[in-house]
């Protein structure tokens, strides 16, 4: 079945091949690097990328505050609740984001710098990354003896803020790391919230780039691959390490 | 002076009553086992006192001070469990210094206690290992040292050996034993194997569907077994059923010495109970006649499997170099007339041959 590894390559490999040619043309028989330049030199990426990464991370330690401990709750004492959780994990996938949308804008109002900005985006992106970070946390904290740790931790004096702190998140490096790289690349690809609320996300930029420079919007995918790559390099370098 | 008091502990599961009014007292440095089968409520009222559980009725006590609505975190017990139970992110010292970090102990200090704590356990050359670095054992060793190390009130320990093979178990369990005298804390010992109950303890608590059967020195369990339950359940016992002769008892028609039988009216039907240990194989003539069925080499000792004509089947356990008979012969079985134990016909049948 060897041969088979060439079709499938190049079904991965030749969309990057073409992309990559693409951001690289300058026109008739020229090649180099003009599109990546003007790009580096575009503030308005610059922007756009930040306020990506930016969100991202408040996405990953917004979703994580409220789900590293509601799965451990749900896992230490009522795991009668698990088809429950399950299902309402999965309602984000179900939706479609145009009906979370609508009905979350209708929803939501507060202070003007929260609502008013694009901080906003924050209530989707935890609502869309709610199935990866979910099954992520579950399955790191189904692979732990939870209730003997907990007990142990317990009757040694600990809290459960300190439990949690000093015991169960060390242990969880991994799953908290797979949920974090899941939750970036879902914000940063994230296209019909921020477009529809008006926000000028990473993903939002792309696509006007699209509409603009061809070769532009090439390098910038490839770019995009770049960040997706160095990240989970990183969680694959710090799984290794935890799992020392 | 008593240092944990356990007033008519009661727990409901479910209307499943789990524990029925258990009482029960450490003295200080006491070593006591709770013995029974699995579903009896031992663990149950380890959890009570570790405070892992609330009881539905009753106190626990400790050094007098009711703590019975004292959180498991705040009632300074150290507790072994049976499963592995180590931080696997902490290092062996890590996880002994891990109840003295909670409290708030200087660096030095705590590093010093883990590091004696685990010359204690054996463990001295292991301490930067991790958990997944060490055996079962030594893992347990690890948890016994990080129990010990907030100075315990009282030691907790849940079947801590029963994951482990048979030759680290009895290794490991004398050392507990050695190392809760050096200490000199009160324990409690939770296991389903009698003879870890027999072997360790200065008292062992035999329950019985959420009750204390029988509580006392481990030689009165076995010996004096006060209930049919504790009879059946601690070693093993042949058991007829007879009825009390003058003199002694009678079984399928022999009169036989019984001086327990001393203790009954004549005519009074009884449970009859003989060990092993205590079945001598004499002639046919000289006791009761049966046939030996089989027998089985255990190393020091070989135990016959003898049928009693019209009374069932008993075991002789001899030590191997007086083991002479062979499966078909007929031989007579006797005893010395204190071995046997009588117990009054209870509610309970007989058990049923396995």
């Amino acid at each position: 079945m060897k041969w088979l590894w060439v079709p499938l390559g190049a079904y991965f490999a030749l969309p990057l091949v073409a992309t990559a040619v693409m951001s690289l043309w300058q026109g008739a028989h020229g090649y180099g690097f003009e599109a990546y330049a003007r790009l580096i030199h575009t503030p308005e990426m610059w922007h756009s990328l930040l306020l990506s990464t930016r969100l991202a991370i408040e996405t990953i330690i917004a979703g994580l505050v409220i789900l590293v401990p509601a799965v451990f709750w749900m896992n230490l004492r009522v795991p009668t609740l698990r088809p429950l959780f399950d299902f309402v994990s999965v309602l984000p996938l179900v939706v479609p984001a145009i009906s979370l949308v609508a009905g979350i804008t209708a929803i939501y109002t507060g202070p003007d710098w929260f609502v008013g900005t694009a901080n906003f985006l924050v209530v989707p992106y935890v609502i869309l990354a709610l199935p990866y970070t979910y099954r992520a946390l579950d399955v790191g904290m189904r692979a732990l003896d939870l209730r003997t740790l907990t007990e142990a931790a317990q009757s040694l004096g600990a809290s459960w803020p300190t439990m949690i702190l000093r015991v169960l998140v060390p242990n969880l490096v991994t799953a908290l790391l797979g949920a974090a790289l899941l939750t970036m690349t879902i914000v940063i690809g994230e296209f019909t919230f921020a477009s529809i609320l008006l926000f000028n996300t990473f993903a939002v930029y792309i696509n006007h780039i699209g509409s603009t420079s061809a070769t532009r919007a090439a390098a910038l995918s490839l770019l995009a691959f770049l960040i997706t790559w160095l990240a989970m390099l990183g969680v694959a370098l710090g799984g290794r390490r935890a799992a020392r | 002076m008593s240092s944990l008091e356990a007033v008519s502990l009661r727990k409901v599961y479910g209307g499943r009553t789990v524990l029925a009014d258990v009482s029960l007292s450490l003295g200080e440095g006491e070593f006591v086992s709770l013995l029974g089968p699995s579903g009896c409520g031992k663990t149950t009222l380890l959890r009570l006192v570790a405070g892992f559980e609330r009881p539905d009725g009753g106190r626990v006590l400790l050094d007098g001070r009711d703590i019975t609505g004292v959180p498991a975190a705040k009632r300074n017990m150290g507790m072994v469990f049976q499963a592995y139970s180590l931080f696997p992110n902490m290092t062996a010292e890590e996880n002994v210094g891990f109840g003295l970090r909670v409290r708030g102990e200087a660096n030095d200090a705590r590093r010093k206690r883990a590091r004696e704590m685990l010359e204690l356990v054996g463990l001295g050359e292991h301490t930067h290992k991790y958990p997944h670095q060490l055996s079962g054992g030594q893992q347990q060793r690890v948890a016994l040292g990080r129990a010990l190390a907030i100075r315990p009130a009282l030691l907790l320990l849940d079947e801590p050996l029963s994951a482990l093979d048979a030759r680290v178990r009895v290794q490991l369990r004398d050392e507990i034993r050695r190392i809760q005298r050096e200490i000199g804390v009160a324990a409690l010992f939770v296991t389903h194997d009698q003879e870890e109950a027999l072997s360790i303890s200065d008292r062992v608590a035999v329950m019985e569907q959420g009750r204390i059967a029988q509580l006392g020195e481990p030689a009165a369990i076995y010996e004096e077994p006060e209930s049919l339950f504790v009879a059946r359940f601690v070693g093993q016992m042949a058991e007829f059923d007879a009825e009390i002769d003058a003199g002694g008892v009678r079984i399928a028609g022999h009169t036989l010495p019984a001086a327990r039988a001393a203790g009954h009216a004549p005519g009074e039907r009884v449970h009859f109970f003989l060990r092993p240990e205590h079945v001598r194989l004499v002639a046919p003539a000289d006791g009761l006649p049966g046939l030996v069925e089989s027998r089985t080499f255990n190393g020091p000792t070989t135990t016959f499997r003898i049928m009693l004509a019209g009374a069932g089947t008993v075991l002789a356990t001899l030590p191997t170099s007086e083991a002479r008979h062979a499966p078909g012969e007929t031989v007579g079985i006797s005893w010395d007339p204190s071995a046997p134990r009588i117990l009054k016909l209870g509610k309970t049948p007989p058990p049923q041959e396995a």
